[in-house]
């Protein structure tokens, strides 16, 4: 049997009795049991993966674990997380009534890629790359009404871009979740011409990971 | 809760590779070696199309060194150009291994 | 809900579990040069592409 790890949390009551918890540190990681010949690309292991940690959101904010890892017992969890556990330690205690919210939506008019036969060096092709998809941007009045009332009720935000989607993530109190949903109403009835996605609540998963800090 | 506009752009938009394995691998030896071309050179596709989303991420985060830039730069242009020569061995063209390109087009 | 809405919620749902968080163990790393890029074994990537696939074609 191994488990899957799903979440880093503060509290064993974070966790249990939604699913089984194993301590890493003084945190606690949340598990589902996998038979140790039933391979992790399963879709239905996926699905029942993402409704547990929708169940666990539900009780408390945690640090999402991106899905793959898994372990045989806590020694072999605590080889891994090493001495990360501080810092996961300071974001749950500081974004304890905060979750995250999603916005999504594909560039408004593409621009044509760079043909690497244009280019001498490496350097210059993927910095080419890197500025012709950071010039594109969503329709210029629906980021401006999101910067107007999406934006001011998150406590932090980031705006993201890579080769397929212009990102917004959001950390949002809990208590300001149905302000949100109303603004994504009115986004969605005032903008029909324009494809996007807003989702959430999600567990700190922009705003825990190394790849975004600063 | 979620909350969307949908579109087919949209879909794009979220799966960053439109559905690119085949749907039947035939047993037929003749069709054998192309279907497992097809497979092969789609996950190569995917897997080529994730580093570079990921090398982007990096740049805009500010988490790459001028040297880090260019090795990944370079890999990435090797990369495409091995797609292309071995999509022409196996005489097979984006349409056929099922691709469409993201908003950020290519010329081609 | 909508065929449509349940689509999107899966496909969203699924990738929030592949493509974010902390990535803890580098067992499965895809790097060029001394960069991690890719986190997951080639067959969670497939299995991201081949579940969306499955769901698609509802």
């Amino acid at each position: 049997m191994k488990s899957v790890i799903l979440g880093i949390h503060l509290r064993e009551e974070d966790v249990e009795p939604v699913t089984k918890a194993m301590r890493v540190a003084d945190l606690f990681a949340s598990t589902v049991g996998v038979d140790d010949d039933r391979p992790l690309a399963d879709r239905d292991l996926l699905l029942e993966i993402a409704g547990v940690r929708a169940k666990l959101l539900d009780r408390a904010t945690f640090v999402a674990v991106r899905y793959g890892l898994s372990v045989r017992d806590e020694s072999e969890l605590a080889t891994k997380c090493g001495d990360r556990t501080a810092k996961w330690r300071e974001l749950l205690i500081a974004h304890r009534e905060e979750v995250e919210m999603t916005l999504k939506a594909p560039p408004a008019a593409p621009t044509a890629r760079p043909d690497r036969r244009d280019f001498e060096s490496g350097s210059a092709y993927l910095r080419a790359l890197y500025a012709a998809t950071y010039a594109v941007d969503v329709d210029a009045k629906f980021r401006a009404r999101i910067e107007e009332t999406l934006v001011p009720r998150a406590t932090q935000h980031r705006w993201m871009r890579d080769n397929t989607s212009v990102e917004l993530a959001m950390l949002v109190r809990r208590s300001d979740l149905d302000a949100i949903r109303d603004a994504g109403e009115e986004l969605r009835r005032d903008f029909t011409s324009v494809p996007f996605l807003l989702s959430g609540p999600w567990p700190l998963e922009v705003f825990a990971s190394d790849d975004h800090q600063q | 809760m979620i909350i969307s506009n949908e579109d087919d752009k949209l879909r794009e938009s979220l799966t960053f590779a439109e559905p690119a394995i085949p749907e039947r691998i035939s047993a037929d030896p003749e069709v054998v070696e192309n279907g497992l071309a097809k497979l092969v050179l789609s996950i190569i596709e995917l897997v080529r199309r994730l580093l570079e989303r990921q090398a982007l991420r990096r740049m805009d985060a500010g988490h790459l060194s001028d040297a880090e830039i260019e090795r990944l730069g370079s890999a990435l242009m090797k990369l495409e150009q091995k797609m292309e020569e071995m999509k022409k061995v196996f005489g097979l063209t984006d349409d056929d291994l099922n691709l469409k390109l993201g908003p950020v087009k290519s010329l081609d | 809900m909508a065929d449509q809405e349940i689509e999107l919620t899966v496909l969203e749902a699924l990738d929030h579990l592949l493509d974010r968080g902390v990535v803890i163990a580098g067992e499965a790393v895809i790097s060029i040069g001394d960069v991690d890029l890719l986190y997951l074994g080639l067959n969670v990537v497939l299995a991201n592409v081949d579940a969306l696939k499955r769901t698609s074609r509802k």
